[in-house]
Formats: structure tokens, sequence, C-alpha cells
């Protein structure tokens, strides 16, 4: 996969005052408009929360969560801030909520193993694919809170005030979060093979 | 000295936190500068910067699995929101008619409020008191043993009331072998967005199964317990 240009592309699609004119419209509870943040939102807003949740079971129905508390909320917001640091902000909560509500099932051990490597694959489309599957064990293991640090600032390039924001907590915290997240993942990265990766 | 060593450590502590928005250049310019000016002398927080940026490369390059929307599931989203506005409208309904009153006893002056609850709660204890009475005096009605015509009818059967929406491609015989599938009746719709109220018997299967039936089919692009549980009123 392409990486985009900029990751915060993903996360801020289109420029802030357009995004918050059509919020202004779902307020008014314009339905054209509505569908349209929902298209604008649907992609970003599920690739999000599956890195978050890493449960494919439940992002359609946390995104749902979101889009209805958009919806209802829109009224509400007070335009301190961003529109998708807003709506990724809803969709922090929605998504550890369920999570607390519903814990994953101890998955099979034979569903965690990455996919056998294909002899014909170029080689560094193999390691790739290895890394990702040490990697996403690695971040699976982090708590959520931690893990969304983690993705937003390495994903999404966040400033560490952007993930307060979004997360709606001090950005000493969010430090604090990342620190500990940097501490598990280097106790669980060399053993897994990524100090071998080369970048 | 050991104050010196004390303060070395803690602007260590917090170039150390500070490295992952280093590593993303996301520092404001005062914080990247002090960052560069300790990194220069700190092989401990050289080391962490890489390895930040190479956790960083490595969670880009993972990259992301977004599917686009599919119309039907757009289309329950939709629903959902149809829902919740029936919702909000039967609750501002409420407010509307409690409203008038709320004002109307704002409107009344401190003291002459206190002295009408007082009245009220003496009317409400003494109508009490009558209806007690009333009771202790009459014995409990003999059971019917008979039945006339003029007899009021019997209750209706309690039932429970779901929001459905059929996908477009259902047709009318798919949807009438649904509903009796779940002994289930239309009584109200389609709603603007196609929802239909369907009522189902109470003392049939529970809610969660039928409603885990009914999203199991093809034909159905959206099944929800109606606002209460109640079967109730078409749009």
């Amino acid at each position: 996969m392409n990486p985009p240009s900029s990751f915060r592309d993903i996360l801020f699609g289109m420029p802030p005052n357009d995004e918050l004119a059509l919020l202004r419209r779902v307020a008014a509870k314009d339905r054209k408009a509505f569908e349209a943040l929902y298209h604008l939102y649907y992609r970003r807003i599920f690739g999000y929360l599956l890195k978050l949740t890493r449960r494919v079971d439940l992002v359609e129905e946390v995104l749902n969560d979101v889009m209805l508390a958009v919806w209802k909320g829109a009224a509400s917001f007070d335009g301190r801030s961003r529109v998708s640091t807003w709506i990724f902000g809803i969709a922090y909560h929605k998504a550890l909520k369920v999570l607390v509500r519903r814990p994953e099932e101890p998955a099979e051990e034979d569903g965690e193993r990455p996919e056998p490597l294909d002899s014909e694959e170029p080689e560094s489309l193999a390691v790739r694919r290895e890394l990702a599957g040490v990697l996403g064990r690695a971040l699976g293991a982090l708590p959520a809170e931690q893990r969304a640090v983690v993705e937003l600032a390495y994903y999404y390039g966040l400033a560490y005030q952007e993930i307060a924001e979004i997360v709606g907590c001090p950005v000493n915290t969010v430090k604090t979060r990342m620190f500990h997240a940097r501490r598990r993942l280097r106790n669980l990265l060399p053993g897994l093979g990524i100090s071998s990766y080369t970048g | 000295m050991q104050h010196l060593d004390e303060q070395g450590g803690r602007t260590h502590q917090r170039i150390w936190e500070l490295l992952p928005w280093y590593a993303n250049g996301t520092l404001a310019e005062a914080e990247r500068e002090k960052v560069e000016a300790h990194l220069a002398i700190c092989p401990r927080c050289q080391e962490e910067e890489e390895i930040c940026r190479r956790t960083a490369t490595a969670v880009k390059s993972v990259g992301e699995v977004a599917p686009s929307p599919h119309p039907v599931q757009l289309q329950r989203m939709l629903a959902r929101i149809e829902e919740s506005e029936t919702e909000a409208h039967s609750h501002a309904g409420w407010w509307r008619r409690v409203m008038p009153l709320r004002a109307l006893v704002e409107a009344t002056p401190g003291p002459l409020r206190v002295s009408l609850l007082a009245e009220a709660a003496v009317i409400l204890l003494l109508v009490g008191l009558l209806v007690w009475q009333q009771f202790r005096a009459q014995p409990a009605a003999p059971p019917a043993e008979y039945v006339t015509l003029s007899d009021p009818a019997p209750a209706p059967a309690p039932s429970l009331g779901l929001r459905v929406m059929f996908s477009p491609q259902a047709t009318e015989r798919e949807i009438r072998d649904l509903l009796h599938g779940i002994r289930g009746q239309i009584v109200a719709g389609p709603s603007p967005m196609g929802v239909y109220t369907v009522q189902v018997p109470a003392d049939g299967d529970p809610l969660k199964v039928i409603l885990a039936r009914l999203r199991s089919e093809p034909q159905v692009a959206f099944a929800e317990r109606a606002a209460g549980g109640e079967a109730g009123r078409g749009d």
C-alpha cells in the first residue's frame, strides 16, 4: 500500500471552514448535509476505529453510534476545536466504552500467526508483511488508551496537544501514556523482530 | 552539584517524553530547539529518538484498511436517525405540554407559591383519605360467574413493537412470509424513510430472538425495537 502524502490528511480531510459549514447544516437537521458528512468521514472513522479497537466485529456498530452522536450533538459543537478533532474524540470515547462492555474473547493461537510467506513474493513485500504482523501483535498487546496515543502520534502524525483534545485529557497524561507505551513496545518488539527493521 | 544533577535529570526526563513528537515533526519551535540542544549531548536520547523514528515508520507502513460505505449501511444509519428523531419529537411534545404549567408556577410570587403548595398537599391528603375509606367500606366484589353480551370485551393481548425497514429488493411475498414467521402485523408506516412499525405478540419468542432473525434476513435493511417497546403509532 502506498502511504498518503500526509497522514494528517487522513484525519483532517477538508478545509476546516467547509467542514464547519457542513456541521452547521447538520445541526439544522439537514439530512443531505448529514449524508455528505457520513461519506466524508466513513473511511476515516472506520480506519481509526479499527486501529483503536482491532475488532472488525465492532467497528461498524461503533461507527454508527458515532455518527448518531454527531447528528444529535452537532448543535452543541462550540467551534473551539476542529470538526474532525471533535468527531474523532467522540469515536475515541465510544470505542473505549464498547471495549469495556464487550471485551474480546481469547483468540485462537493459530489465528494470531501471520500468513505464511509466499516464496514468489518480493523480499521487501515479504518483510513488510511480516513486520505488519509483528507490529500488529505488539500494538494489540497495549491497553487501548496507550495504543490510541501511539497511532495518533505515529500514524496520523498529530501533536500532543491535538491528541489531548481528541482523547479529552491533559497533555501530561498523553505524554505519560506514550511513555508507558514506548516502554512496553521496547520490551515487545526486540523479541518480535522489529530491531532488525531498517526502515 | 547534586542540585545540578537533579536539574539535569529532570531536563533529560522532559526531553525524553517529547521525543515521539520531535520524531513526528510537530513540536513548537522553542521545544524543538530545547530537544536538539539536549540531543547533542545525550547519547541515550539520541538512541531513543532513532527508535521513535523507526517505530513511526513501521506504524505508518502497516497502512489502513478502510472500505467505502455500502448503500445499505447508509440506509440503516438514516433509519436510526429517523428513529431518534421520532423519539426526540415525542419527548419534545411532552415537554411542550408541561412548559406552560411551569411558566405559571414560576410567575407566581414566592409566598403565594408556598401557600398554594400547602393547600394542594392538604387536598391530596383528603382525597387519599376518602379513597381509602371507600375501599375499606366495600368488600371485594365476588368474581363474575357468567358472561353477558354487554360485558366489556377482554383486554387485547399485550404486544411488542418493532421498527423494520425492508430492503428495496424485497418482494411483497417475501415480506409477507417474514411477517408470518414472527407472527407480526404491520400497524403503521411506511414513514418517509420507509420504516414500518410491526407488532408482535408479547407471549411469543423474546424480542431479541425476533430481532436477530429479522437482521439475518437479506430482505431486512434495518430492525430495531420501537421506542418504549410497545407497538406505537404510525409516522
